[in-house]
């Protein structure tokens, strides 16, 4: 299959040398643990421990609120020491004493028993945005996906902890991927990897080969999927999900949309062997894989990194050389972020941790004017106008930059990159886009407010249903034995239950309309709270318990009056 | 919040083994991408140098010093500092684009009052580096050419390296009456001021040009054209701008030729005399004051080429490069506009109205 292009893009020193030759490790069990509760896309988990309760591995210390959100669990056993606002900390007891769940077998069980193991698992994308995972195999709901891809690109520099799982588990990999093809009803996987890894490939080609055994073997299971491998050139950023999906079918996302709205979903490795460990094994996501690298630190690699442990431990470990250090950048030197403070836990999106030496990633140098040279529009890869961008977005013309498609920036940075006056082009835009999300809430406030009240009446409806309910079924007790039926009450009732019916339908739709957009608007903005749209789903669940409520209650007076 | 910069890929590039500065898309900083348009000006410099005499020379070096002195005067009328700017060699670069259009030992005080236009009124009234929207050496040349058009029109005959009266001529001090023995027509100057009765044909028979003139000029251009080959070479500036000018230059011209070759002149003549690969590669592709999208800068190059082939021809100007730069730097804007290119992902504008039929 030929590989299509996407416009723009640049070729990158790749440094992924540094930490790509060693095996796979596993980091040493961490003695405390700091656990935040917000990890994922959406709203943080509420945390259902307390100070002193013993936990093990795996144990739930944290359930998810909302919708988009997720579960946490402990990392390692031992006791909860504290309990705050956004973390839970634990203290090892050196055990590591396992609670797993049971086992299950995908390709028997049905859905959704599997997407209730993501759910509970607490899995999120482990490609760096941490999005729900239960959420996206749910996508069939209302989406119609054809092709699954595995997004094996690993383009930023530095990065190989893709690369490691790769090579380590390509079987469960693939494996991980067939259950999610099987959730969304993908009939066929491609999976995508840039030709810098060529042990990655090796590994994946021979486990497809031993698939293909399977699968020509005549008692393999019914559901069949296709897999391709493609192997693309290594160009920064084809790993950006439309830029990916654009070099393996030529397909383009829209803008705005999702790629689910053109039949594909796209997963990551890490996320694929996590889901395969949550199924297959009974483990709830509490370690990934962590690539340790930086020319700061003595022992570069990939280690398996249980969550919370604290990076500054870690880097230690690795043999970090604090003189040598400048900063550590969590994430990719593209995209990522210098940490403020190396006192901070390895979370669910945490793959790539750089201790780097000044000379390796030195501070940009002062920045100068634009002098509109266009060498940031030529590796564009979404063919936005980035000085224009520049010019509105330090003017702070909103409205132009957002006709000039501000939002379709996926921020790779290749601007910034290229800019010969050293601009910090993609900071302008991040701060553009942030101020003017602040100026859509505030304009969404009122209808924020309208849609609290809303949850509010709801929850009295169903409230006063659930008390109507349990009169009529004492009172109802208290009459049995009188029986005082009335046949022409059971016309009346009839019709009653009938529209009851529709309403509980037409409820049962509302709550999943109200779904569909939830997950619609998080995966879109993966960064940002979404209270306004989970208050809307609050009350449509509100509206489905009051409805059910009801027509339970309509079905027993009629089961009562009938009996007799 | 990129981390990397293609800078630190060019310095490094010892342990990158053989990738270039090409593989990488790399454009060098504002500072040394100025500085390579002023390197791709030598073979230009040094071939006119040999046709027109050292007075190409003197007219360089000292706008060149002008511009360095106006620029710093300026940035202390604006109170910023003055390091960083001065060393980006961008008013150095505007002095030695403006030394190169002017006629071969200009006297001092023109190019300063060209400098001064140049420099503190096109370049820092409107903000400084990257804020002006007119080419400012183009700005000068333009109030020049109306100001003082005795001393703009003195493009003497190809003649020895260093002239006689070159002291004089550049200290200003030469007499009225001597300028005129000086100047000489240019080819393209000669051609429009033929007369319409003459046919190309007898004109050429009259030997209008000094000798070797034409070929001087053609030298010049093909000097030109091997600098604006090597900025496009270092990805120093796009293809599109020189290139659409050109080619809309050479269409135009062979039209009006195929429409009556005894009156208009051929398309080589108009490609290689005067200011057209010059301003081409050096003048046109300013990024500063051209259109900034891909789009945008084939259609103000087109323009400028149509619009300096209809003066030419029709104007009252032999040449009219800096006139239509500038009136083309006017519909950047708009140019800007119109040619925003359609993201990944966009509706095509087809789509786009579907939609908007079907809300």
């Amino acid at each position: 299959m030929p590989a299509y292009e996407f416009p723009g893009g640049i070729t990158l020193l790749e440094r992924k040398d540094r930490s790509n030759q060693s095996p796979l490790r596993n980091a040493p069990l961490p003695a405390q643990v700091t656990l935040p509760l917000k990890q994922h896309t959406g709203n943080p988990a509420i945390p259902c421990v307390a100070t002193d309760d013993a936990v093990q591995v795996g144990s739930l210390i944290a359930k998810r609120d909302g919708m988009v959100s997720a579960n946490l669990h402990a990392s390692i056993s031992g006791t909860v020491t504290q309990v705050s606002d956004s973390a839970i900390t634990i203290d090892a007891d050196g055990l590591d004493r396992w609670q797993a769940l049971p086992p299950l077998d995908w390709r028997t069980e049905n859905h959704a028993v599997l997407i209730d193991r993501l759910d509970s698992c607490g899995l999120v994308g482990l490609g760096g945005a941490g999005f729900p995972s239960y959420i996206k195999a749910q996508i069939a709901d209302h989406h119609r996906i054809d092709t699954l891809v595995v997004n094996a690109a690993e383009c930023e520099p530095y990065i190989t902890a893709d690369d490691l799982a790769l090579r380590h588990y390509p079987t469960d990999i693939m494996e991980g991927a067939q259950i999610v093809a099987r959730l969304c009803g993908a009939q066929q996987i491609v999976v995508g990897i840039e030709d810098n890894k060529p042990d990655a490939i090796r590994a994946l080609k021979v486990a497809l080969s031993d698939f293909e055994q399977i699968n020509d073997h005549p008692t393999s299971d019914q559901h069949r999927v296709n897999i391709t491998l493609k192997v693309i050139e290594t160009r920064y950023p084809s790993g950006g999900e439309r830029q990916f999906i654009k070099k393996l079918l030529n397909l383009d996302v829209p803008s705005g949309g999702l790629p689910a709205d053109i039949g594909v979903l796209c997963h990551n490795p890490g996320t694929l062997l996590a889901a395969l460990r949550a199924v297959r094994d009974g483990k709830p996501l509490v370690e990934r894989i962590v690539t340790l690298t930086g020319d700061a630190i003595s022992a570069p690699g990939n280690y398996w990194v249980r969550l919370g442990t604290s990076i500054e431990t870690l880097l230690l470990q690795a043999g970090l050389e604090n003189q040598q250090l400048y900063h550590v950048i969590v994430g990719g030197p593209m995209m990522g972020v210098p940490l403020s403070t190396l006192d901070t836990p390895v979370m669910k999106t945490t793959n790539c941790l750089i201790a780097a030496t000044r000379e390796e990633l030195p501070p940009a140098p002062a920045e100068s004017s634009c002098i509109r040279c266009g060498a940031c529009e030529s590796v564009c890869p979404v063919q936005l106008l980035p000085q224009q961008l520049h010019w509105y977005a330090r003017a702070e013309s909103d409205d132009t930059l957002e006709k000039l498609h501000l939002f379709d920036c996926i921020e790779c940075g290749a601007c910034s990159f290229v800019c010969p006056s050293y601009i910090p082009l993609v900071q302008d835009y991040r701060s553009a886009k942030q101020r003017i999300r602040v100026k859509r809430i505030e304009t969404a406030k009122a209808d924020h407010a309208k849609h609290r009240f809303e949850f509010r009446q709801a929850r009295l409806a169903r409230e006063d249903a659930e008390k109507q309910a349990r009169r009529q079924a004492r009172r109802g007790q208290i009459r049995q034995p009188s029986d005082s039926s009335k046949a022409s009450d059971s016309a009346a009732l009839q019709v009653d239950l009938r529209s009851l019916r529709i309403a509980q339908t037409a409820a049962k739709a509302a709550v999943r309309k109200a779904e569909k957009t939830l997950a619609r608007a998080a995966a879109q903005d993966p960064n940002q709270r979404h209270d306004d749209l989970e208050t809307q789903l609050a009350t449509a669940q509100e509206n489905l318990k009051a409805a059910d409520t009801r027509l339970t209650e309509a079905r027993a007076t009629m089961a009562q009056q009938e009996s007799p | 919040m990129s981390m990397m910069h293609a800078s630190q890929l060019t310095a490094k590039s010892t342990n990158a083994k053989s990738l270039t500065a090409k593989t990488f898309n790399a454009t060098p900083p504002t500072a040394q991408l100025m500085r390579w348009v002023i390197i791709a000006t030598l073979p230009g410099l040094a071939v006119m140098t040999f046709y027109f005499g050292i007075g190409v020379i003197s007219n360089v070096l000292l706008a060149g010093l002008f511009a360095l002195g106006a620029e710093a005067l300026a940035l202390k009328l604006r109170q910023r500092s003055l390091r960083p700017a001065l060393s980006d060699s961008s008013a150095l670069l505007t002095g030695v684009l403006l030394g190169a259009s002017l006629p071969p030992a200009s006297p001092w005080w023109l190019i300063g009052i060209g400098i001064l236009a140049a420099v503190v009124v096109a370049k820092h009234l409107y903000g400084g580096l990257g804020q002006n929207p007119f080419n400012p050496a183009m700005v000068g040349y333009a109030l020049l050419l109306v100001s003082f058009p005795t001393y703009m029109t003195l493009w003497s005959p190809p003649q020895s390296f260093i002239p006689e009266n070159l002291w004089a001529q550049i200290g200003g001090t030469l007499p009225a009456s001597m300028l005129d023995a000086l100047s000489g027509a240019t080819p393209l100057d000669a051609f429009k001021h033929k007369g319409e009765a003459v046919l190309a044909r007898e004109f050429w028979a009259t030997q209008p040009l000094p000798e070797g003139a034409l070929s001087a000029w053609r030298n010049v251009a093909l000097a030109w054209l091997a600098g604006g080959l090597l900025l496009i070479a270092k990805r120093i500036i796009s293809w599109h701008i020189p290139v659409s000018m050109l080619v809309s230059m050479a269409l135009l011209a062979t039209l009006f030729y195929a429409s009556s070759p005894s009156h208009f002149a051929s398309p080589f003549f108009h490609l290689t005399t005067g200011a057209a690969i010059f301003g081409a590669f050096f003048i046109a592709t300013d990024p500063v004051s051209a259109a900034t999208s891909r789009r945008g800068k084939l259609f103000f190059g087109a323009g400028i080429g149509a619009l300096v082939m209809i003066i030419r021809t029709f104007g009252g100007y032999p040449d009219a490069v800096a006139f239509v730069v500038l009136l083309m730097n006017l519909c950047v804007p708009l140019l800007d506009i119109y040619t925003v290119p359609r993201p990944t992902g966009q509706p095509k504008a087809q789509q786009q109205t579907e939609q908007v039929d079907r809300s």
